[in-house]
């Protein structure tokens, strides 16, 4: 066992400064009746955000019930800052947890609710911390309610903000907005990931919807039957060569199959149309979103289309790229996904086999590929400045 | 056809209903063909009625705090922890309830008596024919309404909540004081409730044990045996008012405790007073 000094004076002294944060997962196994997760090996440093996607069942919950504290390994270890704290009792590890569901205390009202895990004594002095995360969620009008009146997104919030009130300095999260409507659930997306960066936490969490990891990751991880398949961060996860194996193996389960995902910075925006740079390249999608903001989009390959010589048309992006590869598309015969290469950027376009005889496309040649504004669908949207790991 | 059959089921439930009703009142008011209003309250004041009301009173009150004392930590310790012989401990705090109170009485007498092992420990304490005497009977007798129903009240309690707590850095002493006792408390409340008034009626045990000093139950026995039921008028009426009281207590519990803790916690209930729907 771990004397709690070391733990707290590990988390004081993560909290002071510039010094960095490393949770690490050895060799960590858990059996019950009829499953057995592991052996799980992760590293995560810093603020990174990992989502952690998976089919039900496949263990997810119980992983982060592990690194929490609430289930007790078979084997291995879990270390923050090479200290070990598997056998750390869990209200000493200072590892934050929001649940599926709420589980907001009844007979406490919000305010009640949200400083119950600071003390008494040391409330006064964390009151700026404690105004600040109300204002970020957006739940200051609500302080003084009962629970009972509250709508499913706000009870959210506001068990969001109870334990990020606690400074945890690394967050766990079992499918928090699993329960919400849609709209409410992608708001309190953007809001989460921008509230987790800018308190500086280390952050998974655990989904099996598509949407929380374009929104939400870092880096992306994938449980399947209690063993983590792959491991990578959004970018390259979602990037051709990379997703192309994914298409064929349980991957393209959580990912839409071959498509392309673009992330850059925003240069312009003026008469709804935006304008954002990924390496040297620009790009325009419809919609206003901040200057200097980062927005990520995905492209699906049937919408970009493909010409051998620079045609003026009425499509917003062209840009001239390499063909990469050629290969067959598993969704039907005669269709083929092309391959496209410039630079940093990866593109798949999808094309029948006639227009790619028709057009004399060969792997090796620059061709043209085209895409209106209004084909790339907007799936991140972002402050720029976030530590992306 | 089926219309008919209806009204016949209701009318059957309904005279059924009343018979247990008036079964229930009647004798309350029965019994004021035995008052003499012209020394009732001479009577009332009799200071050996009174003396054996105080004193069941004072000793129901204080066997009710050692239950609580040690009965709900026994409750949590069977609603939370899984250990080998958790079933047998659980039938184990039935046995009062249904251990006749007259047998129970007899077996504590065999604990307690004179020349028993307990009795030698302590020379100088009087475990019969005293006052720790009545509050043993009491405490036996009366445990089972706290325990079970705290019992009920801690497993009602959503386990998550208690999770939360712990992950929000709460030892659990905390987590026990601040999460499960508030969301458990009307369960508590009612236990409270029911063993006080358990302890009060208490007279078979009692009646083995610690004859002397006289309860109120045994005075009324006593009273009724010697004197007839006249004679034991005065602690019968004593004992309806503090009952009616006690069923207000009751009630302003189960009303104030239900607002308090609404919607996503059901918790272990003896059911709302009909005045409340």
């Amino acid at each position: 066992m771990i004397p709690e000094k070391t733990i707290e004076s590990l988390v004081l002294e993560t909290h002071g400064g510039e010094i960095s944060l490393t949770l690490e997962i050895i060799n960590l196994v858990k059996s019950f009746p009829g499953f057995t997760l592991g052996p799980i090996d992760l590293k995560l440093q810093d603020n990174t955000i990992m989502v952690l996607i998976g089919p039900t069942g496949s263990g997810k919950s119980t992983l982060l019930n592990l690194i929490v504290g609430l289930t007790k390994p078979d084997k291995g270890s879990i270390h923050i800052n090479d200290v070990d704290i598997t056998n750390t009792p869990i209200e000493s590890r200072r590892i934050g947890y929001s649940f599926q569901n709420p589980s907001l205390f009844p007979h406490l009202n919000v305010y009640e609710n949200i400083v119950f895990g600071i003390r008494k004594s040391i409330r006064d002095n964390k009151r700026s911390q404690i105004n600040r995360l109300v204002e970020s969620f957006g739940v200051s009008n609500l302080l003084d309610r009962d629970i009972y009146a509250l709508s499913g997104g706000e009870m959210q919030k506001i068990s969001l903000a109870r334990m990020l009130v606690t400074k945890p300095k690394i967050m766990l999260m079992d499918e928090p907005l699993v329960h919400l409507d849609t709209k409410t659930r992608v708001q309190l997306r953007k809001d989460l990931r921008r509230i987790l960066k800018e308190e500086g936490v280390l952050g998974i969490y655990v989904t099996h919807f598509e949407d929380d990891v374009y929104a939400l990751a870092d880096s992306v991880s994938v449980l399947e039957k209690g063993v983590i398949k792959k491991t990578d961060t959004l970018k390259t996860m979602l990037t051709f060569p990379n997703n192309q194996p994914m298409s064929t193996s349980s991957l393209s389960e959580f990912f839409q199959k071959d498509h392309n995902y673009l992330e850059g910075c925003v240069t312009d925006s003026t008469n709804g149309i935006t304008t954002f740079k990924v390496g040297e390249h620009e790009f325009e999608i419809l919609g206003d979103y901040p200057i200097d903001s980062i927005v990520g989009v995905l492209i699906k390959p049937e919408d970009i289309i493909l010409a051998v010589d620079y045609v003026r048309t009425s499509a917003r992006n062209i840009i001239k790229t390499k063909v990469a590869a050629i290969y067959a598309s598993n969704i039907k015969t005669g269709i083929l996904n092309i391959h496209l290469v410039i630079n940093n950027i990866s593109l798949v376009s999808r094309i029948t086999q006639e227009s790619k005889d028709h057009l004399k496309i060969i792997e090796g040649e620059y061709v043209y590929a085209i895409f209106k504004a209004t084909a790339p669908h907007i799936v991140r949207e972002e402050k720029k400045g976030y530590k992306i790991s | 056809m089926n219309n008919t059959r209806f009204i016949n089921f209701k009318l059957v439930i309904c005279v059924l209903s009343g018979i247990a009703l008036v079964y229930i009142i009647y004798p309350l008011f029965s019994i004021l063909i035995f008052v003499e209003p012209n020394n009732l309250l001479e009577s009332l004041t009799r200071p050996r009625v009174i003396d054996a009301f105080v004193l069941s009173i004072g000793t129901a009150s204080v066997s009710t705090l050692l239950i609580a004392l040690f009965g709900i930590p026994l409750a949590y310790c069977l609603s939370r922890y899984k250990f080998p012989g958790r079933s047998i401990a659980q039938i184990i705090i039935v046995i009062p309830l249904v251990l006749p109170p007259l047998a129970s009485g007899a077996l504590l007498l065999g604990v307690f008596n004179p020349q028993s092992f307990l009795d030698r420990l302590f020379p100088n304490v009087e475990f019969t024919q005293s006052i720790i005497g009545i509050i043993i009977a009491q405490t036996y007798v009366a445990s089972p309404f706290m325990i079970l129903a705290s019992m009920a009240a801690f497993d009602s309690v959503d386990k998550s909540l208690e999770n939360v707590a712990r992950v929000l850095g709460k030892r659990n002493l905390e987590v026990f004081v601040r999460i499960s006792i508030p969301l458990a408390k009307k369960g508590i409340l009612i236990g409270i409730v029911m063993t006080w008034i358990r302890a009060i009626g208490e007279l078979g045990a009692t009646l083995m044990l610690a004859y002397n000093p006289h309860t109120i139950s045994i005075q009324i026995y006593e009273d009724n045996a010697l004197g007839g039921l006249s004679q034991a008028i005065p602690g019968i009426i004593l004992s309806i008012l503090l009952s009616i009281v006690l069923v207000i207590v009751y009630s302003i519990i189960v009303k104030k405790s239900s607002s308090d803790t609404r919607k996503n916690n059901r918790i272990f209930s003896f059911g709302d007073p009909w005045w409340r729907n």
